[in-house]
């Protein structure tokens, strides 16, 4: 490769970086209720969001694994997230919908009771999660703060990690 | 170096594919040292690894093959007799040059393999003077070179014409051109004198594509013919490596990965396809005599024809030939037999069987073994052979062919055979089995004991098999593969073994099942049959179900007990098993309803969900639900775990009934199709002060039952209904234990008393003819809800 082809591709990618730096000062979230609590999870780990319709059973899983059900031809694992935060299960209603969220190959489609908002807000607005559940195995990456309000927001790659 | 990369992966794809045909090749060459044909064949195949090497900078890969080519060209020549001995020296050096092309598909260079060794002995048969350079490698140099090699050598093709100046070598493949354009007209016309139709020749082939490309297959022939006349011409200084392959195949190499997405593709395709149709079928019964009906009929039909068409050609795409894997195996046969002094015939037949990419991948270990057990353990020496009066020649049969939706792959060998009671001793010895299983045992599951762990029968371990492993290992690959191994041996005759194996592992038969309103797909290769039986067949033996069948006594378990099913419906008074077998092993599986038998596309359940004990994985179903595969190994293995609770518990009907505080505690339904009607019972009932829920037919007031957002007191059925009239209605309720008090009320114009009748059977408790007046419509709901007459 010559030189003055290097020195281009060299710069492109610094400009390329600039613009993501700018990006990242700012975080997508969609928040979504889940009992009385507001969640959020990064907007570009959701795949969709759909209606909630039949899925089947699976045996022999824990009882917030609601099941598998048909995306388009591609079976995917059913989670409640109502039961995983030790909730009671609910009925589900008009409100309720199904996330689908997606990282890297891991698929899973997760019961919510209600959406809210995209939201936008800046990183140093996200502060950490709370020193008790400060381990390795949180599902919170952090607290988001809104003007009028807190906002957990969920791990993905954590919510999709079987641990059972 | 990408552009570096890309050559390198071209040229280790096509060396591989070379190398596995050389193998075989060579083996049939030493039983035929005399064919030319296959000798240049061979000569060709060294001399394109070495053009393609030497061209890519793998100067010990191109020292070897260089050797390699130096021996078979004298061969060629017939300077060189093929025996035994150089087979060997040939076979190893194909061996080191698989080890090289490995090591250089995983680190991009050649270095660190010793070819000196090697290459001596091949310049000893050559008789050449014995002097044996090894290559100098200089790595970093290497690392400098590519790059330059690359841009210089893609439009020059001197590397291989060393010996030449470009001009020469210009001339010479323009003298070759000429060469065979000439032998092309003189067949043309040959042919247009035959009265035959000639696709013709581009007037002015370029020379790269001329070989290369497959729609000018008819020219292939003639193309081998002038190669083999170039390379008998000059035989020191060949024809560019490029241009070698024997034969044009119309073939392109696609990524399985794309299949795969295309298969998904198509997948969802159908799913469309069955919606279509099922919307068809609605539209055909709400718009009957309609003209565009025939229209859509047309096009639906086509659709759905096409659609299936396309899954099976998607699917054919991902077919190979078993002989892949058969390949192999004549140079296995060749190198065991010597090792083993034994003398083996190898007899191939069916490689153009085709099966699923996957299970051709899966299969070649589980052949390696079994084959190699026969040479070991089955074929006898030489010398026993002939005290036996059995020809001193052994043989193994391999073949190939398809028998339903299987195919099946047979190894036969003419050997010692299984002894059975050799076989029960020996598991005895090693504590595989017990006395008493040994005296039950019939021959043929005698046999299977070689699939044990554990198991070896070898009187001394040689290194070619006899470790005790193996054969379980066996087994159990051919059971991931939804396979079975199928033994029949009879002592001093020989061994058949019969590997039964689906036709691809993405589609498979099954046998779909109910129990309560959960469905189960069961691989039907594992299905013998199924049963009726009524509940008193079941008899308990130690706290495990069994009942008899025929002759035998077969144990049963319940699938809900396998796979937690919540018994909502009540239990009936007949079940159906449907009995398992795997090899010797048998079992009944009591489910409530037999679905029929479907053609189902295996899907995975996903990392998230893998492992789940007794689920192979899921299918799609035609209407677009989610059905589940049994494992069918796996749920053998369970049962032996699960307690007997089949069909007996029928737990009375836990029906909550709450204490009633206010008459709006009371809910009834209103199940009737006319608007009017339902208003008429609404006016009736409305004074009471209770609850009302209205629904249209049998199946809107099914599904507002199943819900569960209210508990029911009482139902008000009319009987004909659109969808589901009333006494199915009533019927389909009554399957469900927690509805089995559930008062349902008949209110129809329906007045015979056949109708009355059916009502009863039904499971209706009153029967209200219309007209009614609201008084008597509103006392017997009271009566029927025992309303509490404080309400009122």
């Amino acid at each position: 490769m010559s030189d003055k082809l290097k020195q281009i591709i060299n710069k492109q990618t610094q400009q390329q970086d600039s613009v993501v730096e700018q990006l990242d000062d700012v975080v997508q979230l969609v928040g979504f209720i889940i009992g009385e609590e507001e969640y959020a999870i990064p907007i570009l780990s959701i795949q969709e969001i759909i209606k909630p319709f039949s899925w089947t059973r699976v045996p022999q899983v824990p009882a917030y694994v609601l099941g598998v059900f048909n995306l388009r031809g591609s079976v995917i694992p059913l989670i409640d997230l109502r039961v995983k935060f030790g909730l009671t299960p609910k009925k589900q209603n008009e409100d309720t919908r199904f996330i689908v969220m997606r990282d890297g190959d891991d698929v899973a489609g997760f019961v919510i009771d209600r959406l809210t908002m995209a939201i936008r807000i800046k990183k140093e607005n996200i502060g950490a999660a709370p020193d008790t559940v400060n381990s390795d195995d949180t599902i919170i990456e952090g607290v988001g703060k809104q003007s009028d309000r807190i906002i957990t927001i969920l791990k993905v790659n954590k919510l999709l990690k079987r641990d059972f | 170096m990408d552009e570096f990369q890309e050559i390198l992966q071209d040229f280790l794809v096509e060396a591989f594919e070379l190398v596995e045909k050389l193998d075989e090749d060579l083996v049939e060459l030493e039983s035929t040292p005399e064919d030319l044909e296959l000798l240049n064949g061979i000569f060709r195949v060294a001399h394109t690894v070495k053009g393609a090497s030497s061209f890519l900078n793998f100067d010990i890969l191109t020292h070897l093959t260089h050797h390699m080519e130096d021996v078979l060209n004298r061969a060629r020549h017939g300077e060189l007799k093929i025996t035994p001995d150089v087979m060997d020296v040939i076979l190893e050096s194909v061996d080191l040059m698989k080890a090289l092309l490995e090591k250089i598909r995983d680190t991009s260079s050649d270095d660190g393999i010793d070819v000196s060794a090697c290459v001596a002995r091949l310049d000893k048969i050559t008789g050449g003077d014995g002097e044996v350079q090894a290559p100098v490698t200089s790595v970093p140099v290497e690392e400098v070179i590519h790059e330059e090699v690359v841009e210089e050598a893609s439009d020059e093709e001197e590397i291989d014409y060393d010996s030449m100046s470009p001009e020469e070598v210009e001339a010479e493949i323009e003298r070759l051109l000429q060469e065979r354009q000439e032998e092309d007209r003189k067949k043309r016309e040959a042919k247009i004198a035959a009265g035959e139709k000639v696709p013709t020749m581009p007037d002015e082939p370029s020379e790269d594509e001329v070989v290369a490309t497959p729609k000018e297959t008819p020219i292939a022939t003639p193309a081998v013919h002038v190669e083999n006349k170039v390379n008998q011409e000059k035989a020191k200084a060949s024809a560019p490596a490029r241009k070698t392959p024997a034969s044009v195949e119309q073939t392109i190499r696609v990524d399985v990965k794309r299949l795969d997405h295309l298969m998904n593709l198509i997948g969802e395709l159908v799913l469309a396809k069955n919606r279509l149709i099922k919307i068809n079928d609605d539209v055909e019964e709400r718009y009957e005599g309609e003209e565009f009906l025939e229209e859509l009929n047309q096009v639906v039909s086509i659709v759905s024809l096409v659609t299936t068409d396309l899954q099976i050609a998607v699917m054919k795409t991902r077919m190979l030939p078993v002989g892949k894997v058969f390949n192999k195996f004549p140079r296995m046969i060749r190198d065991l037999s010597r090792e083993l002094n034994k003398k083996i015939d190898l007899v191939i037949s069916g490689e153009d069987t085709e099966l699923d990419k996957s299970i051709v991948e899966e299969i070649g270990d589980p052949l390696v073994h079994i084959i190699r057990n026969s040479c070991d353990h089955g074929i006898e020496t030489p010398e026993e052979r002939t005290a036996k009066g059995k020809p001193e020649l052994g043989t193994i049969t391999l073949k190939a062919y398809n028998e339903g939706n299987q195919i099946v792959i047979q190894i036969d060998d003419d050997g010692k055979g299984l002894d059975a009671q050799m076989l029960k001793n020996k598991s005895l010895e090693k504590g595989l089995i017990t006395e008493k299983e040994a005296d039950q045992m019939s021959e043929k599951e005698a046999f299977t004991l070689i699939f044990k762990p554990g198991f070896s029968t070898a009187a001394a371990v040689t290194n070619v098999s006899g470790r005790g492993v193996g054969m379980d290992v066996v087994k159990t690959n051919i059971e991931k593969l939804n396979g079975i191994i199928d033994i029949d041996s009879e002592v001093g005759k020989g061994t058949s073994m019969k590997l039964k194996i689906p036709l691809t592992l993405a589609i498979i038969q099954a046998l779909l099942v109910g129990v309560q309103e959960e469905h189960y797909a069961i691989p039907l290769a594992s299905v013998l049959e199924t049963v009726r039986i009524s509940k008193d067949e079941i008899y308990t033996v130690e706290g495990k179900s069994v009942m008899r069948l025929r002759d035998d006594v077969l144990s049963l378990v319940h699938i809900g007990d396998i796979f937690e099913v919540e018994r909502i419906l009540d239990a009936n008074d007949f079940a159906y098993v449907v009995v398992l077998g795997l090899g010797t092993s048998k079992l009944g599986l009591i489910v409530d309803t037999l679905v029929g038998q479907e053609e189902i596309v295996i899907k995975s359940l996903g990392d998230y969900l893998k492992g789940i004990e007794g689920i192979a994985g899921a299918t799609i179903r035609g209407d677009g639900g989610v059905t589940l595969i049994v494992d069918v190994v796996a749920l053998m293995n369970m049962a032996r775990e699960v307690k007997a609770s089949a069909l007996i518990d029928t737990e009375s009907g836990t029906s909550v009934s709450k204490e009633k505080t206010k008459a709006s505690d009371y809910v009834v339904m209103i199940v009737d199709d006319s608007k009017t009607d339902r208003m008429i019972m609404r006016k009736a009932l409305e004074p009471l002060g209770v609850t009302l829920v209205e629904a249209s037919d049998g199946q809107e007031a099914l599904n507002t039952l199943k819900a569960g957002d209210y508990n029911f007191d009482a139902m008000l059925i009319d009987i004909e209904m659109p969808r589901m009239d009333g006494y199915s209605l009533a019927s389909e309720i009554k399957k469900y234990n927690r509805y089995k008090n559930l008062p349902l009320i008949a209110v129809t114009s329906r007045t015979s008393k056949s109708d009355r009748m059916r009502g009863v059977e039904s499971g209706m408790v009153e029967y209200i003819t219309k007209p009614y007046s609201a008084d008597y419509l509103s006392s017997v709901v009271q009566r029927n809800v025992n309303f509490k007459s404080e309400f009122l």
